[in-house]
């Protein structure tokens, strides 16, 4: 293995050498960097173009000025040296731009990313597991038309339609007569696509599911719900041992009694403990990052501790079990807070609640929580962008490899050792999924740091694409070489951390 | 099957004497080309979509003409006109809901604001769109299956060169060339469309080689090699037509990513550049005109949807057309 | 559509009658008119058509038949394993009760404890995520509440029985570092590491090494006989059940066409397809020097032909077997039924399998 990885290092390193050369070349010939100076009417134009001939080794020939360029960058593989790529045409440390813009990719792209893997793949295991079921057609068709949707389009439209209609509804957050019918008819298909059964008892989900969504809204809408949102006590203990029963029910199967026990108990512990817990992170002055991590860190464990206890013969899944469902209480009650938080937000920025530029209110000024609402609200319809595409390739690739090995021998002989449907799934048949995904997932995460080019420039986020287009389009040659070498390097990274993945999830690959 | 009856009598007087009854086998031999005719054919989504995109071909074509030959429709794409009202004339809700019936108008898609006629500007995009799409999947690949049956064929020396070449190729950002190519040549779709070709064409590279590398171990190439077949005629004759499901796959899914491609270089201005036109083009051309004339915006962005939208669901019929794997339960 | 078997029970063996069942209780395993239908885009395929049969304990039953005749179909039906869209009829009583009509978490206790299978091809029969061990020990967890050591141990105890050597280390060894014959006692042991009642082994040596598959099948037995085991035996190789089974199904076109036991089916058949099939088989002390081969090819069963499926393919053929499809009816010897209309000319050849020499049937 490790002279496996040894050798791709070396092959890797080689073909970057090679690719920017041939970058740099480009560069150098896609025009003038000179072109903006040559029609300056300052008086001191001379010593401007001289100064940023001398900054950017213009003088030297191309090959030369190559090995300059990456005399400077191999200083970053040894640490100490200090990193050395060049300046911009603004006189701006590549560098400096490079970390300023890759923070700002990552904060815009790793929601989406991940969410999307997480949608993506349950839908795609879900549609295959209800092949040709309505559910599974729905999905297809979204995925298609997802593919098919140039993203600036959906950006543009979003940003001018679902921002500000939703603005202007939260004017006066009521739910008409027509939203709740059309969202109540939705809320029966997707319930009864999702649950599915015979054709009766899909009926009976679908009506149950309209009623109840639109008894929902109706009862939200009356008590100014919209206006004051808000989880409460009630209903973060109730989704935390619904969460309990679900997380047992997929990671164990209900029949687990003491895998289910343990759940219920954490989801208790966790219903009694937000009363302190919800006051201490609400309090600005307490509230950070740093906290509220160690506060979930406290709840592993004593979800863990309660997980030992409890499992019996399932030990394993009950610690999975018990400290998952602790960390969605906890997410529970981070979500109450923001909700609460809406209301003085929705203040300090004139009731405009969801933003479309930027990455945050300048001069908002805001608490701890107000400032990541705010981070939130402005996230918000670029993930939406970045998700169409991601979501698409997640639900096909994982409907495709889950139908692939549904189909496999070794599935049918779980069955026919009498594993439950749950265990065959699960155990069987998505642990073996996950290698081809785990490669896919991987493989993606290299090319997002080269960043969203076309949302980051439609929703004004100055990302690692939007470096990269700006110093395109200035002829600014260090930017666009520091930008090279930056998503370069992360995709050779991570197609090795797929190949190791690769090699940790199957057996098979391990011995050769 | 027909009732049959219980009691065992034999029917009268057999035309001819029984050893000589000859009855038809109902298992009738189908070629692999008949089967995957058959499939595709009964793919609902995909005969859909063949027949939509086909309509809409015609449509673009057929109404301001090609190559010197007119068309049905009029107004001209190039020239500026007075703006009646600008907005689109096509109306197809009756008049209850809101409508005037179904009528065409002067100006079915409205006009742009020096009073081009927007529907015969949406027909000249589509047809540069669809000349790029359908050039970007031809050159990837041709290229693509060249370099990736050379490598997987003849392995080796020949593979590690290629496929390191391939590796460098997938290092080059798009937008870099496009800009540096943009820069240098005359901006026209022909010559934005070469240029995707000759960098989109690695995945199927990658993949034509993967199937020649399990395809060249397997016994008919061994029969074939053993009876004195030049690497030409296995290469041809052998190999290639058991990966053509792949090639033709891959290249319907070129052609659609190549649609959306040549759009969001084209808002980012480094696609096809006046005097040429594409559908992408349109849409940024007037993405600030969206307050004012939203027509603008949403015509050429709903034709981007279609075609790329029936092409993929087209490839996905041919994917199940070859590779029925994944869409029958095993009994 | 299966107006001729409906109502009419003939074509269930005589459990008395079977000299190697116990006489005094039901059978073990008793399939009755049992259908298997799938619809396709073709069609309706119709699997398997009105199959019944039964099986005593520790009774080796040999199902023989081309593929496609629904012999894999029919006892996939038996463990429930048949996809959703099946349209299956019939009844299959275990120990009396109708498996049929249980819910599926009942059929889904039977599985593997009461009624084990083992595959054709070991090679893709294992995960290959996980150890052999997981892989056992998870057989015994599903069934019973006991501790990972426990059924590890019991694993390791199931491994020894089948004859792979060091069981404990094996027990962290992956699929992929065991050979195909290995791989398949690692199946054997997991069929019958819950001690079931029923073994069904679909094709267990076809995709064997020759050398192996002898050692596979002792090993079967050997297996069979410590956990008190009855064993279906699906087959096309006709030299294996002759080796093993006691009793034979042969099957065709999705129905059983000649029941009985081994001697008989094998030494006087009494359907034309027997025949065929035994004089298929490569003998080396043959007087003649060429196989006598059965010409065409099965039918579809998607449109089958009126009257015997076999008719097309039957040099005995004359007019009602074209017309009427024919029952399995009780011949000359006891217990032995075959579903043809020309058994009698049949039973009066000394060698049969000679009607498909082309040169002997006019003499007929």
């Amino acid at each position: 293995m490790p002279v496996f990885v040894l050798r791709r290092l070396v092959v890797s390193v080689f073909i970057l050498l090679v690719s920017s050369f041939l970058i740099f070349f480009l560069v150098a010939n896609s025009g003038d960097p000179l072109g903006d100076l040559r029609t300056d009417t300052s008086p001191n134009r001379e010593q401007k173009i001289e100064h940023r001939i001398e900054k950017l080794h213009l003088d030297q020939p191309v090959p030369q000025r190559y090995m300059t360029w990456l005399g400077g960058v191999s200083k970053c593989a040894v640490p100490g040296l200090g990193c050395d790529l060049g300046q911009s045409v603004r006189d701006q440390d590549v560098s400096v731009l490079l970390s300023q813009a890759l923070s700002a990719t990552l904060q815009l792209v790793t929601a989406a990313i991940v969410l999307s893997i997480i949608l993506g793949v349950t839908v795609g295991v879900v549609s295959s597991l209800r092949q040709y079921s309505g559910f599974d057609y729905t999905i297809t068709f979204t995925a298609f038309l997802f593919f098919s949707l140039p993203v600036f389009w959906v950006a543009v439209l979003l940003k001018q339609y679902l921002a500000i209609e939703a603005n202007d509804w939260y004017d006066d957050p009521k739910i008409g007569l027509t939203s709740t019918v059309v969202l109540s008819l939705l809320s029966g298909l997707f319930w009864g696509a999702i649950l599915g059964g015979k054709r009766a008892r899909r009926w009976i989900v679908r009506g149950t599911a309209a009623v109840l969504t639109a008894g929902l809204l109706q009862y939200l809408s009356a008590v100014e719900w919209f206006q004051r949102p808000a989880l409460g006590p009630a209903l973060i203990a109730l989704l935390s041992f619904g969460t309990a029963v679900g997380l047992t029910a997929l990671l164990a199967g209900l029949h687990r009694r003491n895998v289910l026990y343990g759940c219920l108990t954490t989801a208790a512990v966790g219903s009694v403990v937000q009363f302190p817990a919800l006051n201490w992170i609400e309090d600005s002055t307490w509230a950070s990052w740093t906290n509220v991590g160690l506060l979930a860190l406290g709840a592993i464990a004593v979800a863990a501790v309660i997980g030992y206890f409890f499992g019996g013969l399932d030990r394993g899944p009950a610690i999975r079990a018990c400290v998952l469902t602790a960390l969605f209480t906890g997410a529970f009650m981070v979500t109450d807070i923001l909700l609460r938080t809406v209301p003085s937000y929705s203040q300090k920025v004139n009731g405009r609640i969801l933003a479309t530029t930027g990455a945050e209110t300048p001069d908002l000024n805001g608490t701890f929580w107000q400032n990541q609402l705010d981070q939130i609200t402005h996230l918000i319809l670029p993930t939406l962008a970045i998700m169409l595409i991601s979501f698409a390739t997640y639900s096909r690739y994982s409907r495709a490899t889950m139908l692939d090995v549904m189909n496999q021998d070794y599935v049918r002989t779980a069955r026919a050792k009498g594993l439950t449907e749950r265990t065959v799934v699960v155990r069987h048949a998505f642990r073996n999924a996950l290698i081809p995904l785990t490669t896919l997932a991987a493989v993606d995460l290299g090319v997002i740091v080269g960043g969203a080019v076309i949302t980051e420039k439609v929703f004004a986020r100055r990302g690692m694409g939007s470096l990269f287009v700006t110093a395109l389009d200035q002829v600014d040659p260090n930017p666009v070489m520091g930008f090279y070498i930056v998503t370069a390097v992360s995709i050779v990274v991570f197609n090795m951390l797929a190949d190791i993945a690769y090699a940790y999830l199957d057996p098979r690959i391990r011995l050769s | 099957m027909p009732e049959i009856e219980t009691t065992a009598a034999v029917p009268s007087a057999p035309a001819d004497p029984p050893q000589q009854v000859e009855r038809e086998f109902t298992i009738k031999a189908m070629t692999q080309r008949q089967l995957v005719f058959r499939r595709f054919f009964r793919h609902r989504g995909a005969m859909t979509a063949l027949v939509v995109l086909g309509a809409a071909v015609l449509l673009a074509f057929s109404s301001i003409g090609v190559a010197g030959i007119p068309g049905w429709w009029d107004a001209s794409y190039a020239e500026a006109g007075q703006v009646v009202s600008g907005g689109p004339t096509l109306d197809v809700l009756p008049s209850p809901i809101d409508g005037d019936g179904l009528q065409v108008g002067a100006h079915p898609f409205g006009q742009d604001d020096v009073g081009r006629d927007y529907f015969a500007l949406t027909m000249r995009g589509m047809q540069r769109s669809l000349l790029i799409a359908l050039l970007v999947g031809l050159t990837a690949t041709v290229i693509g299956v060249v370099i990736g049956s050379l490598a997987g064929f003849f392995r080796g020396k020949i593979d590690a060169i290629l496929m390191r070449v391939t590796d460098v190729i997938l290092t080059i950002p798009l937008l870099l060339t496009a800009a540096v190519v943009g820069r240098t040549s005359d901006g026209g779709a022909v010559s934005l469309a070469l240029l995707l070709g000759l960098i989109v064409w690695t995945s199927l590279a990658r993949l034509v080689r993967g199937e020649f590398l399990s395809l060249r171990e397997k016994e008919f190439v061994e029969a074939a090699r053993a009876l004195g077949a030049s690497s030409t005629r296995i290469i041809f004759r052998h190999i290639v037509p058991n990966t053509l499901g792949t090639i033709i796959v891959n290249a319907t899914l070129t052609i659609a990513s190549a649609i959306l491609l040549e759009t969001a270089l084209s808002f980012l201005g480094f696609g096809v550049q006046n005097p040429d036109t594409s559908l992408g083009k349109l849409i940024s051309d007037y993405q600030t005109a969206f307050q004012t004339r939203p027509w603008l915006f949403w015509w050429p962005g709903l034709f981007i949807v279609l075609i790329a939208l029936t092409i993929n669901f087209i490839g996905d019929g041919l994917r199940d057309a070859f590779d029925p794997k994944q869409t029958r339960v095993r009994a | 559509m299966m107006t001729e078997h409906s109502g009419s029970t003939p074509q269930v063996p005589d459990n008395s009658a079977d000299n190697s069942a116990d006489s005094s209780k039901a059978p073990l395993l008793q399939v009755e008119d049992l259908t298997v239908r799938f619809p396709t885009e073709d069609g309706i395929v119709n699997a398997v058509r009105g199959v019944s049969y039964c099986l005593a304990e520790r009774e080796v039953l040999g199902i023989v038949g081309e593929s496609g005749s629904g012999k894999s179909v029919s006892s996939m039906a038996v463990m429930g394993l048949l996809p959703r869209s099946a349209l299956i009829s019939g009844r299959i009583l275990l120990e009396g009760q109708d498996i049929l009509k249980m819910s599926a978490k009942q059929q889904r206790s039977l599985r593997g404890r009461r009624v084990a299978m083992i595959f054709q091809d070991p090679m893709t029969a294992l995960n290959p995520v996980y150890t052999i061990g997981d892989q056992l020990a998870e057989a015994v967890r599903s069934h019973a509440a006991i501790p990972k050591k426990a059924a590890l141990a019991r694993a390791a105890e199931m491994l020894d029985l089948v004859g792979i050597p060091q069981p404990k280390e094996r027990l962290r060894a992956y699929p992929h570092e065991f050979s195909g014959g290995m791989r398949q006692r690692v199946m054997i042991a997991m069929a019958v590491i819950n001690n079931p009642d029923i073994i069904i082994a679909d094709e267990p040596t076809t995709a064997l090494d020759v050398t192996v598959q002898a050692q596979i099948l002792e090993t079967l037995l050997e297996v069979k006989d410590a956990v008190n085991a009855a064993i279906i035996l699906i087959t096309h190789d006709l030299g294996v059940v002759a080796g093993m089974a006691h009793r034979v199904v042969v099957m065709y076109a999705g129905r059983p066409v000649e029941i009985g036991t081994t001697d008989e089916v094998f030494g006087s058949p009494r359907m034309p397809y027997t025949a065929g099939l035994l004089g298929s088989i490569p003998d080396l002390e043959a007087t003649v020097d060429r196989l006598t081969p059965i010409p065409g090819a099965p039918p579809s069963l998607i449109n089958l032909p009126k009257g015997c499926p076999f008719s097309p393919r039957c040099p005995l053929v004359e007019a009602r077997c074209v017309d009427v499809e024919p029952d399995l009816q009780d011949t000359d010897q006891v217990s032995h039924l075959a579903a043809c209309h020309r058994w009698p000319l049949v039973s009066q050849l000394e060698d049969p399998s000679v009607i498909f020499t082309p040169t002997k049937v006019g003499s007929l």
